[in-house]
């Protein structure tokens, strides 16, 4: 398995993924700099001193709107990464023959699967790890950032977690679909994830839509919402890494701040409870047995 | 010992395509030889050996080891027919990579990698990457990496189909050595000579059924071929030859010196002191009189002769 999986990194790192993705991640990277730059240096001529609370409280504002932009690109870049590198990882491969000189090697088939997975989600958790400490820095240098240990490597996992979630997913779909084929219909189903997550902050933005105030079309569109997060968890994950992110829970309770105080559909709408994040483990758990049991079968 | 064993082994795809009831043994040090048309299900056949598909009824083993289990896998090499390394390793990686999954040891590996590129005739260039190779090339890698476990069996699916002339005749003594080292080796080629050099038994598979198999020798003396070359024949005798003796006779060449060689079938060889006498006695002057060895190519061609296969048109 080990095999594999390192046979899976020299392929990334051959293949010039790693080069490509790193050329693109520091283009993105000088763009958030200057674009954190001007959003927070506008808070310098409102006239405030830097230990008067609304400055802190503005900063930290400014803060948490850089990060959901940051945040906004970079969930897109890993869940791209973790879909393309993965999506021909089974009858894309058989297609070309690589696996056909490959598999009667003396290695069980489950453990040739376990070993491409290792490779993809250690290679897309290294990847989120650098996105995410350079989205942080990049933030805090130029604003307020949360500092709290626990919340950032809390939120770096369920950022994390998108990867393992959109890998598992991609290889199940790669043992049914050509490598094209499957990159399509994976990408597709994380844009209908992510269509949820965006119904969701549209209702907590639009009081008209809001479920709380009886309307049958928010709470059908909440309905359409929560049956697409269920079909692909990434968005919530992604909802839920902000949420940790932003501390939301403490906000409140300090300044009277909302979950959906994010006032943007860049921002948090309303976060999935844990009990999603069960849900999301549960369903890379049987995508990955799934998988591997349709690959132990495979004719290639 | 059986080295491999099939019984009534079947794969059906959708497309009508596979092979069928093949019941195939072969013991430990055989060559065998698998021929075949185009699209018969020879390649078909190999992958359910060596555990790349799964066959939709029967069974079949690898000394003793279920076919394509971990177990039997250890004993096998294989070179698919149609198959790609990893072009962004260089033939020496992927001799690597294929040395670590057949589970060699660090000290083994660095001493067998090396050896075994030469051997095949890449040594090299086996720093390059395996996308700035040729098909030939790529198969004499093919040939490294099934050996490299140092295998009980060896299935090679046309293994120098790609390669000149040179090539193949490497490829031909490489797998004369092997045998001599009592490897088993299960041949699926077109490649004739090759099969007749090597094979100790072949069998003939059609449209996934197996229609012939044998020894070598035994089918291809299935047919009894003596080649007469004379001097002072005319034409216009071969009519009256055939008609005469009732048997196929046919003129093979002319030679510049008057002589002819004619290429006759016979059903009991005291045909052939028959018919020497004829020529005499017609006041023809015999020069050779011989059992002709028939060729696998030949045999081939004559059991197939008439029978549709679906690889190609009929």
């Amino acid at each position: 398995m080990s095999i594999i999986w390192s046979l899976t990194w020299k392929e990334l790192m051959r293949k010039r993924v790693v080069l490509l993705t790193g050329i693109m991640t520091a283009a993105f990277l000088i763009a958030l700099w200057f674009i954190a730059s001007a959003i927070s240096n506008e808070v310098f001529g409102f006239g405030l001193a830097e230990d008067d609370p609304k400055f802190i409280l503005e900063m930290f504002a400014r803060g948490m709107l850089i990060l959901s932009l940051a945040f906004f690109f970079g969930g897109f870049v890993i869940a791209f990464l973790s879909i393309f590198s993965s999506s021909s990882a089974i009858s894309g491969e058989a297609e070309l023959g690589v696996l056909q000189a490959l598999a009667p090697k003396p290695l069980a088939r489950w453990q040739w699967y376990a070993g491409r997975w290792l490779g993809f989600v250690s290679f897309g958790l290294v990847y989120a790890l650098i996105l995410f400490t350079a989205i942080i820095a990049i933030t805090g240098y130029h604003a307020s950032v949360p500092r709290d240990p626990a919340n950032l490597i809390s939120a770096y996992l369920f950022f994390g977690m998108i990867v393992v979630v959109l890998v598992t997913l991609s290889m199940l779909g790669s043992t049914f679909f050509s490598g094209i084929g499957n990159g399509v219909f994976v990408t597709m189903l994380y844009g209908g994830g992510w269509l949820g997550g965006m119904i969701e902050k549209v209702i907590t933005q639009v009081s008209s839509l809001s479920t709380n105030g009886g309307g049958k079309l928010g709470e059908s569109l909440s309905n359409i919402a929560g049956l697409l997060s269920l079909a692909m968890p990434a968005d919530g994950l992604h909802r839920m890494m902000l949420g940790r992110l932003f501390n939301v829970p403490g906000l409140s309770e300090l300044i009277g701040m909302k979950a959906s105080g994010q006032e943007s559909l860049f921002g948090i709408g309303a976060a999935p409870t844990m009990a999603f994040l069960w849900y999301a483990l549960l369903y890379t758990a049987a995508a990955f047995a799934f998988g591997a049991w349709r690959f132990q079968r495979k004719d290639l | 010992m059986n080295a491999i064993e099939t019984v009534a082994l079947t794969k059906r795809y959708p497309n009508g395509r596979g092979c069928s009831d093949v019941s195939i043994t072969v013991k430990e040090g055989e060559a065998f030889g698998f021929l075949g048309p185009n699209g018969a299900g020879k390649s078909t056949y190999v992958k359910m050996l060596v555990g790349l598909i799964f066959p939709t009824e029967g069974r079949a083993s690898l000394f003793g080891e279920p076919a394509g289990s971990v177990a039997a896998r250890r004993m096998i090499g294989y070179l698919p027919e149609l198959y790609r390394y990893q072009e962004w390793l260089s033939g020496d990686e992927v001799v690597r990579l294929h040395a670590k999954l057949a589970g060699l040891g660090g000290e083994e590996t660095k001493r067998r990698v090396p050896e075994l590129l030469d051997q095949v005739g890449i040594g090299l260039r086996s720093k390059d990457r395996v996308k700035n190779y040729s098909k030939g090339m790529q198969q004499r890698l093919g040939l490294a990496c099934a050996l490299v476990g140092d295998p009980r069996i060896l299935f090679l699916d046309e293994p120098s189909s790609a390669m000149d002339p040179i090539g193949r005749a490497e490829v031909r003594k490489l797998l004369y050595d092997l045998k001599a080292q009592g490897k088993t080796i299960f041949l699926n080629s077109h490649l004739m000579e090759d099969v007749e050099a090597i094979c100790d038994r072949v069998a003939l598979l059609n449209n996934g059924i197996v229609l012939q198999q044998g020894r070598v020798e035994d089918v291809l003396q299935q047919r009894l071929v003596w080649t007469i070359r004379v001097g002072g024949f005319e034409p216009q005798l071969l009519e009256w030859l055939r008609t005469e003796s009732g048997l196929a006779i046919k003129l093979a060449a002319s030679r510049l010196d008057g002589s002819a060689v004619l290429e006759v079938e016979l059903e009991s060889e005291e045909q052939a002191g028959w018919l020497n006498r004829v020529f005499v006695d017609q006041g023809m002057t015999l020069y050779e009189s011989a059992k002709m060895r028939t060729k696998l190519e030949e045999w081939f061609v004559t059991e197939l002769a008439g029978k549709s296969h679906r690889g190609e048109k009929a």
